[in-house]
Order: C-alpha cells, then structure tokens, then sequence
C-alpha cells in the first residue's frame, strides 16, 4: 500500500478544518481501525471480493461435477482431500460447497460488499458530511463483519465439513445434528456467523440512516439526494427491519439444536436413531421467519445497485434521470412490499392456498414499480449522448438482466406456475440474473465508475471492455438455457443427473454451461488484476471532476482526507440532474441558481 | 421538484438540510432505530409463539401454570398476583426513569441521581422475582424441552408451551439486565459528572428510551403468556 | 430556573402523574378481566375478554410509546417515521397466525393419528410434583 503513503501529501492539506487533524495516523488507525468512512468502504470492497472469489471458485468447482459427472481429476485431490477422494467431489463436498457459495455471495459479497462498500463510500460524499454519524460504530460494524467472515471460513476446516442444508438453513437439516455431515459443528458455526452479520448490518444500517436523515449539508433536501442516496437509505431501513427477525429464528434454531426444543421439530424419524420425541413444532415456522428476512435481503442486495445505475445512467447519457419523483417512489413501493411477500418462496409448503392468492397478488404488485424504474431507465437513456464507459456498459447491463430476469419473476409470482417451477433450475435462473448477476452489475458499475474518487487513479479501460462483455455474453450463456432445463423439471441442488433417463439429454447443456462459467470465471481474475493494478499504477486522475459529474463528491480534492473536504462543506443549491439544461452540459448541485434559469 | 421544496412551508423546512428533520441529535435517532429493530426482534418471537399456539390444538391455561407466590406454602392456589406484582415493579420503575430523564432536563443532578437509583433498583427486583419464578416452574419440572403441565382441556401439552415462555421471557430477561447495566454505567457518569460537563443529560434519555422499550415488550410478554 | 420552565416542570410531573394512573388503572382491568376468566368456560366469551385484553394491551403500549418514550411531544416528521414502518406487523401477524391456523386444519384433516392423539386425557396430577413421569423422564434423557 505504498502509494498510499504517497498519497498522503496530497491529503495533508485536507486536515486543517476540523478535529481530526489532531492525532497522528499510524498504520493500524489508518488501514486497519480505521474510522474514515471512505477506508472503511475500500475495507468492505476488498474483504467482499476475497468472498466473491472464494464463492466463484466454489460455483467452478460443482459446475465442474454438473458438467463433468463422471470425469476424475487428480488435482481436485490435491486441494480438498478427502472431499474429494478420488478426484471426484463427494456428494457432501458437493453439498457444502452450494450452500457456502449461496451464503457468502448473498450475505458476504452482495451484501456487506455491495452496500457495506457503497453506502460508507457514497453517503457522507454526497449528502455532504465529514463523515458518518457515528464513525466508531461505522468501524464496528465492518470488524463484526470481519470476524463473521473468519468464523464462516473456519466452517470449511472443520472434520465433518460446513454446513450443507442449502444457504436458506431450513429445518430439519439445520436443527438435528445427525441429519447430515454439515449439520455438525459447521452448522453451529454458520449460525454464529449470520448473527455477528447481524450485528454487522445493524450497525452498519443504523448509522446509514441517521446519516442521511441528520447529516445532510445546507440546502441538501430530501428531494435533491441524489437516487444513489435514497436508494441506500430504503437498503438500511430494510436491513434494519429485517435482519432482526432472521436472527429471532437462529436463536431458536439455537435452542433446537441445542436444549430439547421443538419449535420447528415434529414426527421425525431418524434412520438408526429412531423416532424422535420432538412434537407439535412447525419446520414451516422457520421458513415463514427465514423469509421474512430473505425476501427483503433480495431487496437489500439490488436497491443499491439500482441507486447506482440511475446515477452511473444520468451522468453518463448527459441527461437528467427521467422521472425522479416516480423513481424515488417505486423505489419505497418496492421497499415497502419487499415486506409483504415472503411466503411466496414457499407456495409447495403446504401454506394455505387462499394465503397463498394473497401473497401471489403482493408478489405480482412487485412488478409494477421494477417496471416503471425500467422505463425510466430507459428514457433517461433515449436520445441521451451516451458515453459508453465500463461504468456505464456495466449500468445497462443491469437493466437488461432485471428485465430478463424481473419477467421470469412474475412467472414464478403464480402460485399455479410455481409449484411445477419450484426448486428446478428455472428459479436458480431466475434469481441469478435478477438477483445474482444483475447486483454483482451494478457493483461493478459503482466500482468503475467511483474508482476514481477510491483511488485517485483510473481502472485501464480495454481490460474494462474485456470484463463487460464476456460477462454479460457469458452471464446470458450460463443462465439463459437453465430456463429450459427448468421447464423440463430438472431439479437444483441434486448431484449428479447422469443417472436419471429424463435429464441425460441435458449432459451436453450442462457441460457447456459448466465451460462457460469457468471463462467467466476466469475474466472476473482479469477484472481483479485491473483493480490491483490500477490501484498502484493506474493512470492519475488529474481532473477532480473527471465524468463532469454534479454530485458532491466530485467537489471534494483527488484523494480527499479524512474529513472529505479541505475548507467548509459546500452549500447545495439544486437537484443533481441538471444535465444539459438550458443548453449548459452540466452544473453542479453547488451552483446557486440562475435568475433567469429555467425550472426543471 | 426541488424548486417546490424550496418555495414551501415552514414544516417542509426541516427536511432542507444543515439539521436534523427530528430536531434531535443523531443518537437518538439511532437509538429509535434500534428499539424499532428489537421490536421486530421480539415481534418474531411473540408471532412464533402465536403461530405455534395456531397450530396446537391445546393449550395449558396459564392460571394453573402460574399459579405460585413466594414463600406461600406449597399448592397455594394464586394466579396472576405474583406476575402483577412483576408488572407493577416494572411500570415504576419506568415512571421513575421519566423522573430521571424530566430531572436530567432541568439539569438536577440530584434528581437524576435519586431516580437512576430506583430504577435500578427496581430493575433488579425485577430480575429477582424472574429467577424466582424460572427457579420455582424448574423445580416443578419444566424447562426448555421439558413440559410437566396438561393442556387445558385434559390432553398431553407439547413441550412449546415452556420452550416459548422460557425462550422469550429469558430473552426480556436479558434486555432487563442489560438495561439494569446501561442504568448503572449512566448513574456512575451523572455521579462523576460527566453531563455537567457536557452540559446536558442526552445519554440519560437515551438509556431511558431503551429502559421504557423494555417495559413495553413487558407488557406485550405479560399480556401474551400469562393473560390469553 | 425562569419562571417558564418552572411551570414547565409542574407541567410534566403532572403529565407523568397522570399517565402512571392511567397504566395502573389498565392493568388493574386486565387483571380483573384475567381473573373473571378463569371461571369462563364458554369459547365465544373468552375470545371477547381476550380481544378486550388485546386493546387494553395496546392503550397500555400507546401511553408507553407517547408519553414515557416522549414520542408525542417529538416532531411530527419523526412520530411518522417511527410509526409507518411498525404498519408491517399487521400484515406480519396475520399472515404467519392464519398460516399457523391453517396448518393445525391440515393437521387434523389429513393426520387421523394427531386428531387422536391431541383428544388424549392424561392423568389430572399435582404440578407441584417432581418431574419424575415418563414424558418429562424420556425427554430429560434425550436431553444432549
């Protein structure tokens, strides 16, 4: 991290206004504990790609038993032992590794690394505070997250392996020790981590809000934040309602695993053991709470990256983002029904049909405001003068997978459809693209579009080029034919299909599949080389501004310093679409306004 | 848009920024945010208890369960009065930590002083009467996993019954004693002075926030398993 | 002290006075109506008594809410933003009891042995006794 240090002198000047400036940063307070916001962003960015390869490479590695189920290799041996024996993964290894990758890419990557990232980055720069509201829970809150990331990697070292129930936990695989291999001490250990991850998220959450409600600078009403910000506060408030009751169900999944209970136990018969005494619990219980929680997380993970596409869209086609208002209130609809949906993940359940028409309605409602923020997307962009950047390719990448993916939603929203849909590769589609790949968009979006202002450099733009569009291609490639797969019932989280006569036609689809996600794989190490690369030797931004941006954080120095803005924080005077107006390319949220200037 | 913020009224004023809408300082912000999320906390495990309770056919009536005082000889029949008893230690000393906040508003230290004391008294007597009682329906045989008591209507209980009481009133029990530990690092600052200094007693309102939250689950607790 | 806060002061002790009547009174009802009850039998009468509870319940909750967590005196921005998100219980509660409801129907439709075995008497016996009966024993022992 030298040319950190380098930097310094830049920022030395940045430190004269207020209290910080009082004590000497050493390394520990300055890249380890650190309270700045935006260090605390870069520390969530990176601790959220190490997950983001760890679970790739994971994915690579059952992908590799799906394509290739009857295929040995050696070196498989050589990296997970008795995992795989033989040069073959076992069932279980196949087991854990599905479950650990959905965890850590929806909690660890799409969560703490997409809003964890953004939201410490983007909030104080652009509603114009020094820093957050309280930057000690702020470092808190990433230190949880840290050590909840070291327990779940401990899970993959312990003898019976991770937990392997599939990331959702349900009971009975999560509540009784002897259901499977996983459901030892990897499970003890996955329950641990998801509540420091919810303190973590708690922490982070709450000082969001705080934050955006109380931080703002003069001038900077609720109206003139930028979608970014309104986005990442709905993202809080959702984590902050949500997460709490995914933690109500872990303490008592706690106490069946651990103290006799039977909350989610009833008439189990285990094959050696016998039959269990355990009555009158309810395993739909746990679904209902974990749901109640996993349904807004989608939310969690993709009003971030939508925040960020609308911004990334606006700056880069030079055109105000169409329909601000109807933006801002389709993302609270969307937050606001994101509560009200949860049981439509578990219409197979045996749930009460009549509650189940309900929730179809609810869920089908979700289309209406993912609909009107597509449209607006796309008339911000009509007759814009776009300006293809990675960033912005990135941005309208994700539009076109919420649209592929947002449409496969309403199909599964019908309760008739989804239970000849449910748990096939129809819905791992489905919510890959929606979910998944279109989030892990919009981060890449943010990243190449704010790395300038993380790091003073820029990221190299040809290898930039090279990432979008061989996962985009690649993205489309992978998902696009598991909707077939799907519609002819081939189920997920199963093994090996081989040995089924009515899924062996698949073996050639899926061996393709298989081959394609291993080139993705292989250009998001392209993309990671970049981002190292560029942080130590990536061109110089020279030009404060460079996207001629009218958000606040563009005001700031290159390499702002603890505290973000060297002299007074600027006074915000207007909305910050003024794109094009009045014949003016952009002017900036600091710009008062014109007597004769044009209402927007 | 944003020119209509600008030209609007007085309220919409709070929103233009530079202060806070809420006219409070961000820590209380939080704290309101935070009890919002306990309550959700709690919210889930209140609703399990009801779904689970849906979900039964029968149920032991609370009044043979909790039916016990202290130091009454032994099958004395009195439900409902020790958990009444339990109620009103708990609404006192919620009132007094109103006294304690009012009090640390008009800068009396003394004031705070005196009432912290009581509140923490009281949220110890609190904590007390509940070991007594988990001790007591231990002593009879229940415990997470296991159910001594009959369903109302004659019939074997499952074992819910007491996994959900203990389980959620440990749960309040917990944030009792937290709360009761909150109380005694803030008696401990206002005693070394440290909101003279600040000049105002902002954590002592803080803490009593979250003090009341407590009582307020209570009510929610004590409503769900004792009275329906 | 000015003379305002003065009066200000006797003001609030009024306030808090009054509120702490209040939940004494509502709890005092409660435990009336909980002990009326005991002697109930007839189902359409306890659920009333037990909807009555459920409101007294949640006039107890306001006065906590408004007055002793100064939520009323608060500016109306932030009572909004406290009180709007707290909406989704409703929707929460229903959903995961009318959930609950239609399981124990499923149950006892589709399950005859359940049905059976919940219209099981057991022996009337002394709560006060040691937990030495088979259920709580085979539990103790299944105990990890």
């Amino acid at each position: 991290m030298s040319h950190e240090a380098a930097l310094h002198t830049h920022e030395s000047h940045g430190h004269d206004d207020h209290g910080h400036h009082e004590h000497h940063d050493t390394f520990l307070t300055k890249y380890v504990f650190s309270q700045d916001h935006k260090m605390i962003a870069k520390q969530f960015l990176i601790t959220g790609m190490v997950w983001a390869v760890l679970g790739g490479l994971m994915s690579v590695l059952f992908r590799l038993q799906l394509g290739y189920p009857d295929a040995s290799f050696p070196w498989l041996e050589s990296i997970l032992g008795k995992w795989a024996k033989g040069g073959q993964i076992t069932p279980e290894a196949y087991y854990a590794l599905v479950t650990t990758h959905g965890t850590v890419l929806v909690f660890f990557v799409l969560t703490a690394g997409l809003s964890g990232t953004f939201a410490n980055f983007l909030i104080p720069l652009q509603i114009g505070a020094r820093d957050m509201a309280s930057p000690f829970m702020n470092m808190l809150s990433y230190w949880f997250f840290f050590t909840a990331s070291i327990v779940m990697l401990s899970s993959m070292f312990v003898e019976t392996g991770p937990f392997s129930g599939g990331w959702t936990a349900y009971p009975p695989l999560s509540a009784l020790g002897d259901a499977s291999p996983g459901s030892k001490s990897g499970m003890d250990l996955w329950i641990i981590s998801m509540a420091l991850f919810v303190v973590s998220s708690l922490l982070g959450g709450l000082n969001y809000i705080a934050t955006i409600l109380n931080m703002r600078t003069k001038g900077m009403s609720m109206t003139r934040l930028p979608l970014t910000i309104w986005a990442l506060f709905f993202t809080a408030v959702l984590g902050v309602l949500s997460f709490p009751v995914l933690l109500s169900g872990l303490i008592l999944l706690i106490f069946d695993r651990n103290f006799g209970t039977s909350f989610y136990l009833s008439d189990i018969f285990v094959n050696g053991v016998g039959a269990l005494s355990n009555e009158g619990g309810s395993a739909i219980l746990f679904q209902h709470l974990f749901w109640f929680l996993g349904h807004p997380e989608v939310y969690i993970i993709l009003l971030p990256a939508m925040g960020m596409v609308s911004e990334i869209m606006s700056v880069n086609s030079r055109k105000p983002i169409f329909g601000y208002m109807a933006m801002l209130g389709s993302l609270f609809s969307i937050a606001v029904l994101a509560f009200l949906v949860w049981a439509h993940h578990m219409f197979v359940t045996g749930l009460n049909p009549f509650l189940g028409s309900v929730f179809v309605l609810l869920t089908l409602l979700i289309a209406v405001p993912s609909a009107i923020k597509v449209f607006n997307w796309l008339t911000t962009l009509w007759r814009g003068n776009i300006r293809f950047t990675p960033g912005m390719l990135f941005a309208i990448g994700f539009v076109s997978l919420f649209i592929s993916g947002g449409l496969t939603g309403i199909w599964l929203g019908n309760a008739a459809l989804d239970i000849h849909l449910h748990d096939t590769y129809f819905v791992v589609a489905h919510f890959h693209i929606v979910m998944g790949v279109a989030s892990m968009f919009g981060m890449f979006a943010g990243v190449y579009h704010w790395f300038p202002k993380m790091y003073g450099r820029y990221l190299n733009n040809s290898l930039g080029y090279i990432h979008f569009w061989v996962t985009m291609a690649g993205a489309y490639l992978i998902f696009w034919p598991m909707h077939y797969e799907g519609l002819a019932g081939m189920p997920r989280r199963y093994f090996d299909f081989s040995i089924w006569e009515s899924f062996k036609q698949f073996a050639e689809l899926n061996r393709f599949i298989s081959t394609v996600a291993m080139i993705v794989f292989a250009v998001q190490i392209l993309f990671l080389i970049n981002f190292f690369y560029s942080i130590f030797k990536g061109r110089k931004v020279l030009d404060p501004n460079p996207w001629q941006s009218n958000t606040l954080e563009w005001t700031t120095p290159i390499n702002p310093g603890h505290g973000n803005w060297p002299g007074e924080i600027p006074e915000v005077h207007r909305w910050p679409y003024d794109y094009g107006k009045d014949g003016v390319d952009f002017i900036p949220q600091t710009t008062p306004v014109g007597e004769n200037e044009s209402s927007h | 848009m944003s020119n209509v913020t600008t030209a609007s009224t007085k309220e919409a004023k709070w929103w233009n920024g530079g202060k806070s809408p809420f006219d409070v300082e961000y820590g209380k912000v939080m704290m309101w945010y935070f009890l919002m999320s306990d309550a959700f906390t709690f919210g889930a495990f209140l609703i399990s208890y009801g779904t689970v309770r849906f979900s039964t056919n029968g149920w032991p009536d609370p009044n043979a369960v909790f039916k016990s005082f202290p130091f009454a000889p032994e099958g004395v029949n009195a439900p409902l009065v020790f958990v009444s008893i339990m109620t009103f230690i708990l609404i006192v000393s919620s009132v007094t930590m109103v006294l304690a906040v009012h009090a640390g508003k008009m800068m009396d230290k003394k004031g705070v002083v005196r009432n912290m004391i009581w509140t923490i008294i009281g949220g110890i007597a609190f904590l007390s009467c509940q070991a007594w009682e988990w001790n007591h329906l231990h002593h009879e045989g229940a415990w997470w996993g296991l159910n001594p008591f009959i369903n109302a209507d004659g019939s074997a209980s499952t074992t819910n019954f007491t996994n959900f009481f203990f389980t959620i009133t440990g749960f309040h029990g917990f944030h009792v004693f937290s709360g009761v530990v909150i109380n005694i690092i803030m008696l401990i600052m206002t005693l070394m002075d440290k909101f003279e200094q600040r000049g105002h007693y902002l954590m002592i309102e803080k803490a009593g926030l979250y003090w009341h939250f407590v009582d307020l689950v209570w009510v929610f607790v004590f409503t769900c398993f004792y009275l329906l | 002290m000015s003379q305002d806060t003065h009066a200000e002061h006797h003001d609030v002790i009024a306030e808090i006075k009054k509120v702490t009547i209040i939940l004494s009174v509502l709890t005092i009802v409660e435990l009336i109506l909980g002990f009326w009850m005991i002697g109930i039998t007839s189902p359409g009468l306890r659920l009333g008594i037990k909807g009555v509870i459920i409101i007294l319940m949640m006039a107890k909750a306001f006065y906590i809410v408004a007055y002793f967590m100064h939520l009323k005196h608060e500016l109306k921005n932030l009572i909004m933003t406290i009180i709007v998100p707290l909406a989704l219980f409703i929707w929460f509660i229903i959903a995961f009891l009318a959930d609950g409801n239609s399981f124990r129907n499923l149950r006892n439709n589709y399950d005859r042995n359940f049905k059976e075995q919940s219209t099981i008497k057991v022996e009337k016996k002394e709560a006060g006794a040691h937990a030495t009966d088979e259920k709580g024993g085979a539990k103790e022992g299944e105990h990890k």
